[in-house]
């Protein structure tokens, strides 16, 4: 590459900020949740201070987390705090040591109690679940880090609730990548956890950036931009605070999506042709996976490896088709409707999300892979790019059903619409939901 | 490969010095939904696709880059080359637009320093991704065309922009023709 390229790339890449800094009390964005029909009552109580956390700010921040991602789930509704009737700093907090017939008398199904130790930096909490009407401990987990660390322990103890109440591992220790106009007029990228906390922008170009994915362990996001008013894929590694510009020497870049180990499925075109070819993490060919068709776009990987997805016009209209990662073909999955577009393949690599064009705008779908089973999942507004939570329960997609485009969280298996998952500060849209932070 | 690290002011080149955009708050613009796709009969081969209107319309300007166009407020401004239009999810050159393509033509076979990249869009009512492939193969079908008329594939580059720098932002049939296009930037 030119040393005159290579400056000019450089200097667009320093167009990114920094995050602001974070710590106990960590900001979620005011988003207005409703308790979902049929959800169970649970009481959130207050962390016992055992020393160190006078203020409160420690158990405040875990409870406002963990109420936000229970309410989040749809299976739980919280009950009002102002109805509690213990005081929780002058009760014990274990089997045994406080008064289920405080909770029962509530009617709460579930109850969350804890402790919490803050010396210094360094903070020790424990959580604990509680079936009331059994009078029965469920589950309890210690947690240690620092004040940062707060938010992520209720993340992790809400997916351990639903464990314990569902069967399921939650989804709530995850992060979600978004583009939003939120900062202006221009589509920036942006991520945050599922919850709206920790907000961070990761690009800051007054271009165009787009389709934004992560790998398995979301250190690393590749996205689409303009900013060097050519558009090229980045790889942003979000630990190390490098970007590498993946330039394959194929043509214009449309979009891409990354394999679990990192590995890049991207979308050039060339001549009026839209191909998918696998690239490394660097940038350099491994194979051509499409060759016919003038376009083939939008990628989506299994989460296990070995297969993705994509759309294709190759019959004449755009429609899904999955196919190996190995290279070879493409197996055509949608043939119903004559806009079928943005495939997601669902974690356990059976089903696929996708959007339908119909009159008004698009609609998202799941259908199995093998073309059965097609059901409707959203009805109002239009909605596009559905991207699924690592448990297969929920779907997250945008939507301008409230005026401006937003991103939604909805059920999979019933297209229950919980939440917006975003404020509509601007346009939002292109979600993308990575795998448990915590392995 | 490209690396940068990121320092406390801001992401950082190797090479050093960094820079922190400014801040940029301005309008919002209405983020389109839905794609130049192919249901819609009566859209595309009706009204509202005068290839010239835009160049017409006494707004002058400098015919550059749609991207830098919005940044500084200029996009729509039509140089001495002037937009060509498509039908719904369709890269086909229309006869209507011949002239229009000849007379660009003609512009760069007198100005031989002249070099033209070919911007292809499309209407909001595709996906995002699907139509940045669209409008690529639209600037493929203009250049090509060129080509023909003796232009040479050295003078000329292809982008797309998609849906992403609308026109006009309406959800009418006209609108959607208007944005159905390609923009013919000229530089040097």
């Amino acid at each position: 590459m030119g040393v005159m390229k290579k400056i000019v790339a450089l200097v667009a890449l320093a167009l990114l900020t920094i995050p602001a800094a974070g710590f106990a009390q960590e900001a979620l964005p005011p988003l207005t949740i409703s308790a979902a029909p049929r959800a169970q009552p649970i009481a959130v109580s207050a962390l016992k201070n055992l020393g160190g956390d006078d203020d409160h700010t420690v158990s405040e921040t875990f409870g406002k987390v963990l109420k936000r991602d229970l309410t989040l789930s749809s299976f739980f509704r919280i009950l009002d705090p102002a109805s509690y009737i213990e005081d929780p700093q002058n009760s014990g907090y274990d089997i045994g040591q406080f008064n289920f017939g405080d909770w029962s008398s509530l009617g709460a199904d579930y109850l969350v109690k804890g402790s919490v130790t803050r010396d210094g930096d360094t903070i020790k909490l424990e959580a604990l679940l509680f079936d009331v009407p059994q009078q029965r401990r469920v589950m309890g987990k210690k947690f240690t880090g620092n004040p940062h660390d707060v938010g992520e322990m209720a993340r992790r103890f809400a997916d351990s609730i639903l464990q314990a109440a569902t069967g399921t591992r939650g989804p709530f220790d995850t992060k979600l990548a978004f583009v939003s106009t939120r900062g202006g007029r221009f589509k920036e990228v942006y991520t945050s956890w599922l919850d709206g906390g920790g907000l961070f922008r990761v690009t800051d170009n007054p271009t165009i950036n787009l389709f934004p994915d992560f790998d398995r362990d979301a250190s690393h996001l590749l996205y689409l931009s303009y900013k060097t008013f050519n558009a090229e894929l980045y790889l942003v590694n979000l630990e190390r605070q490098l970007e590498t510009r993946i330039n394959p020497g194929l043509g214009q870049a449309v979009g891409g999506a990354l394999t679990p180990d990192r590995q890049i499925v991207a979308a050039y075109e060339r001549g009026g042709r839209t191909n998918l070819y696998l690239l490394t993490p660097e940038g350099s060919m491994v194979r051509e996976l499409t060759d016919s068709g003038p376009i083939n776009v939008s990628p989506s990987v299994c989460p296990a490896g070995g297969q993705f997805v994509f759309t294709s016009d190759r019959s004449g209209t755009p429609q899904i088709y999955a196919a190996s990662l190995d290279g070879g073909g493409g197996k055509r999955v949608t043939f119903k409707g004559s806009y079928n577009t943005a495939p997601a393949f669902s974690p356990d690599c059976k089903q696929i999300a996708y959007e339908s064009r119909e009159p008004g705008g698009f609609q998202i779908y799941v259908i199995n892979l093998d073309g059965s089973g097609a059901r409707q999942l959203t009805q109002s507004g239009s909605n596009e790019a559905p991207a699924w939570s690592p448990d297969g329960r929920y779907i997250a997609f945008s939507s301008n059903r409230g005026g401006g485009s937003r991103i939604y969280l909805m059920r999979a298996r019933d297209g229950y619409v919980i939440a917006p998952l975003t404020e509509g500060h601007g346009n939002e849209s292109n979600p993308a939901w990575s795998w448990w932070m915590g392995g | 490969m490209n690396r940068i690290q990121r320092g406390r002011g801001g992401w950082v080149a190797e090479m050093g010095g960094f820079t922190r955009a400014a801040g940029i708050a301005l309008v919002v613009i209405g983020l389109a939904i839905g794609g130049c796709s192919s249901k819609q009969k009566n859209a595309g081969e009706g009204t509202g696709n005068n290839p010239n209107q835009l160049g017409e319309g006494g707004l002058g300007g400098t015919g550059g880059n749609s991207l830098k166009g919005y940044q500084n407020g200029t996009m729509g401004q039509n140089g001495p080359l002037g937009d060509i239009h498509f039908g719904y999810n369709d890269a086909t050159i229309r006869p209507e637009d011949n002239d229009v393509l000849k007379a660009n033509a003609d512009y760069l076979t007198s100005h031989a320093g002249a070099r033209v990249q070919i911007e292809g869009h499309c209407d909001d009512r595709g996906s995002e991704e699907y139509n940045i492939a669209l409008g690529a193969r639209r600037a493929q079908a203009a250049k090509d065309y060129l080509a023909t008329l003796g232009i040479s594939g050295d003078r000329m580059s292809t982008i797309s922009y998609g849906k992403e720098l609308p026109l006009c932002t309406e959800e009418t049939d006209d609108c959607w023709a208007q944005n159905r296009r390609d923009h013919f930037a000229l530089s040097q």
